[in-house]
C-alpha cells in the first residue's frame, strides 16, 4: 500500500497539429495539472518527465528533465526522465509515488508531451539490422502478434474492429478527443491494411499533445482542490529478450506484474470498475484483457464483440477514446481520465460509481508494461 | 534508379553474423558450459552468463513463427516490392531472427509452415531470407 495520491491532472488540447513545440505543450500541461491541484509553482519539489519521440531525437544530448526543468525555473529535491516507451508515464506516476514515500520529495509532477509535427520522420525510425528486412516501427511488430494470435486462438478482424469502434463511441462522447467522427464495424472492414493483418483504424492517432499529474502525500493533500484519488497498488515487469522469449507476441508482462499491482492494492480484476488500457495498437487490448485476468487466454475476442469494453460492459474500458480515437497522450491521457472517472462528472462519459481503476503502460514493441491501480477511497 | 535497400549496420558484437552472411553462411552463438542456443549475438550465454560462446551454422530449416504483410513503404526501398512478407523465423536448431518470405504470395504463408534459407546479396552484404519449403518435404 502506497500513501501517495494524485491531487491534480492536465492536458493540452489534442490534434494531429498544434503549432507549438512539445516543450510548450509540457509546459501548459504542468501549468495546468498543478492549477488543478490548488498549488502553486513554489509548492512543486519533484520533476519526473518524459523525452517523448520527436524530442527523443532532437534533443537527446540534454537529459529532458534538466531542459524542461530549467524552463520551469524549478530546483526540485527529486528529478529523473523514464524512457521506457509507452510504459513511461504509468512509470513516472510509480516513480513519484516511490519518490513520496520515501519523502524525497512531497509535490511531484509528472509529465509527458510531444509534438511530432514539428519533427517529420522521426516516428518511422526501424529497430536496428530489422529494418533491412523492411521490419519498420511499431505496426509492423503488432501485426506479427496479430498474426500469431490469429493462427493460436482464432483472432478474427472482427474482434479487432470491436475495439477500434467501441474506442471510437467513447471518443464521440468526450468533448476533448482528437477523432470523434462516428465509425461502424464495416467502415472498419472496408478500411486499407497497413501491415496485414493491421489495418488503419487498428493503429493509434498520432498527436501534437501534453498531458501531467500532480503526485503528493495523503497528508498534503487533505485541504487541496479536489479529493484525491489514491495510488493504491503498482507493479512493473518486462520483456527484454524480445523474439527470444517462448510467448513473445503471445502474452504480455502484464501476467506478471498484474498480479503484483492487485496484490498491492488488495483487489482483483473483479473489482475493477474501469481500465485505462494502453492501446497503441487494437490487438494489445485484447492481449490485456486476457494477461490481466479479464478473461480466458484466447477469449479476449469474444469478450470485446459482446460488449465487454463498453460503458455498461463488464469492463468499461478507455472511457475518453485510448490513444486510438482520444488521441496519443503516451499513456499520461489513460492516467488523467483514470482520475476523472474516479473523481466523478465525466458527463456522458461518465461509468457510475466508479471506486477502482487499473491505468496499463506498455512499449518499445512489446518489450516493457507497467501497471498502476487507482482508488477513491 | 531504385533508392538502395537499408544495409544491417550492427556493432562489433553483431557483426560476426553479418560476416558469415555474407559468405552465405546463417550462424547462431552456442554456449560451450550448457548448450543453449541464440539469435542476436551476445557476449555471454543469456541463460548462464558464460563467456566465450562459439558461432554454429544453421542448417537452413525452420519454420514461420509468424508475418506480417507491409501494404506501405516506409522507406523507398520497398515501394517496388510492396506487398511484401516479413516474419520471425524459428530456426530448426532453435534460435529465431527477423526474416522475409521470398517467392510466396501472401495469401500462401501460415503460422508454422516449414521453410528453407536462401540468400539475397546486397551490395557487399546478403540477407538471410527464406522460401515455402515444397508440399512434403
Ligand atoms: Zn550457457
Amino acid at each position: 500500500m502506497s500513501r501517495a495520491v494524485i491531487a491534480g491532472v492536465g492536458h493540452t488540447p489534442l490534434a494531429a497539429r498544434l503549432e507549438r513545440s512539445a516543450w510548450a505543450l509540457q509546459a501548459e500541461a504542468v501549468r495546468a495539472a498543478v492549477a488543478d491541484a490548488g498549488l502553486t509553482p513554489s509548492a512543486v519539489d519533484g520533476l519526473i518527465t518524459e523525452p517523448g519521440y520527436s524530442q527523443g531525437v532532437i534533443e537527446g544530448v540534454t537529459p529532458h528533465f534538466l531542459r524542461l526543468g530549467a524552463m520551469l525555473g524549478l530546483n526540485p529535491r527529486y528529478t529523473a526522465s523514464e524512457v521506457i516507451g509507452g510504459a513511461s508515464s504509468v512509470a513516472m506516476v510509480q516513480r513519484a509515488a516511490m519518490a513520496i514515500g520515501a519523502g524525497l520529495c512531497e509535490v511531484c509532477v509528472c509529465v509527458f508531451g510531444d509534438a511530432p509535427s514539428q519533427a517529420e520522420g522521426t516516428w518511422r525510425y526501424g529497430r536496428g539490422d530489422d529494418a533491412a528486412f523492411g521490419l519498420f516501427g511499431a505496426p509492423g511488430l503488432h501485426a506479427l502478434a496479430a498474426q500469431r494470435q490469429m493462427a493460436l486462438y482464432g483472432t478474427r478482424p472482427e474482434h479487432l474492429g470491436a475495439v477500434a469502434v467501441t474506442m471510437r463511441h467513447h471518443a464521440s462522447l468526450t468533448p476533448h478527443a482528437q477523432q470523434r467522427t462516428p465509425l461502424t464495424l464495416d467502415d472498419y472492414l472496408a478500411s486499407r491494411y497497413l501491415v496485414e493483418p493491421l489495418r488503419t483504424l487498428d493503429c493509434c492517432l498520432i498527436s501534437d499533445a501534453a498531458g501531467a499529474v500532480v503526485v503528493t502525500s495523503a497528508a498534503r493533500a487533505r485541504d487541496l482542490r479536489h479529493p484525491a484519488v489514491r495510488i493504491a497498488g503498482f507493479a512493473q515487469a518486462h520483456n527484454l529478450t524480445s523474439f527470444a522469449a517462448a510467448d513473445y507476441l503471445t502474452e504480455l508482462p502484464a501476467r506478471r506484474c498484474g498480479p503484483a499491482a492487485f496484490q498491492m492494492a488488495g483487489v482483483g480484476p473483479a473489482d475493477i470498475d474501469v481500465a485505462e488500457l494502453y492501446d497503441c495498437f487494437t490487438i494489445v487490448v485484447l492481449m490485456q484483457l486476457e494477461d490481466y485476468g479479464f478473461c480466458a487466454k484466447g477469449e479476449g475476442g469474444a469478450f470485446v464483440a459482446a460488449g465487454g469494453l463498453g460503458l455498461a460492459g463488464a469492463l468499461p474500458t478507455n472511457t475518453a477514446g485510448g490513444l486510438l480515437s482520444e488521441g496519443f497522450g503516451g499513456g499520461m491521457l489513460h492516467v488523467i481520465e483514470a482520475v476523472r472517472q474516479l473523481r466523478g462528472g465525466c458527463g456522458a462519459r461518465q461509468v457510475s460509481d466508479a471506486e477502482v481503476a487499473l491505468v496499463s503502460g506498455h512499449g518499445l514493441g512489446m518489450n516493457t508494461h507497467a501497471t498502476l491501480i487507482l482508488s477513491r477511497n | 534508379m531504385d533508392a538502395p535497400r537499408p544495409v544491417p549496420q550492427s556493432d562489433a558484437v553483431i557483426r560476426p553474423f553479418w560476416e558469415a552472411c555474407a559468405r552465405h553462411s546463417l550462424c547462431f552463438q552456442q554456449c560451450a558450459a550448457c548448450g543453449h542456443r541464440w539469435l542476436p549475438a551476445s557476449v555471454v550465454c543469456p541463460r548462464c552468463w558464460a563467456a566465450g560462446a562459439e558461432w554454429r551454422q544453421a542448417r537452413g530449416e525452420g519454420s514461420v513463427f509468424s508475418f506480417a504483410v507491409y501494404h506501405r513503404a516506409y522507406h523507398p526501398a520497398f515501394e517496388p516490392l510492396l506487398p511484401y512478407i516479413v516474419a520471425v523465423i524459428e530456426l530448426a536448431e532453435g534460435p529465431r531472427l527477423v526474416s522475409n518470405i521470398v517467392g510466396s504470395a501472401p495469401g500462401e504463408v501460415r503460422v508454422g509452415a516449414p521453410v528453407r534459407l536462401e540468400f539475397l546479396d546486397i551490395g557487399d552484404a546478403a540477407l538471410p531470407v527464406f522460401r515455402l519449403a515444397p508440399q512434403g518435404a
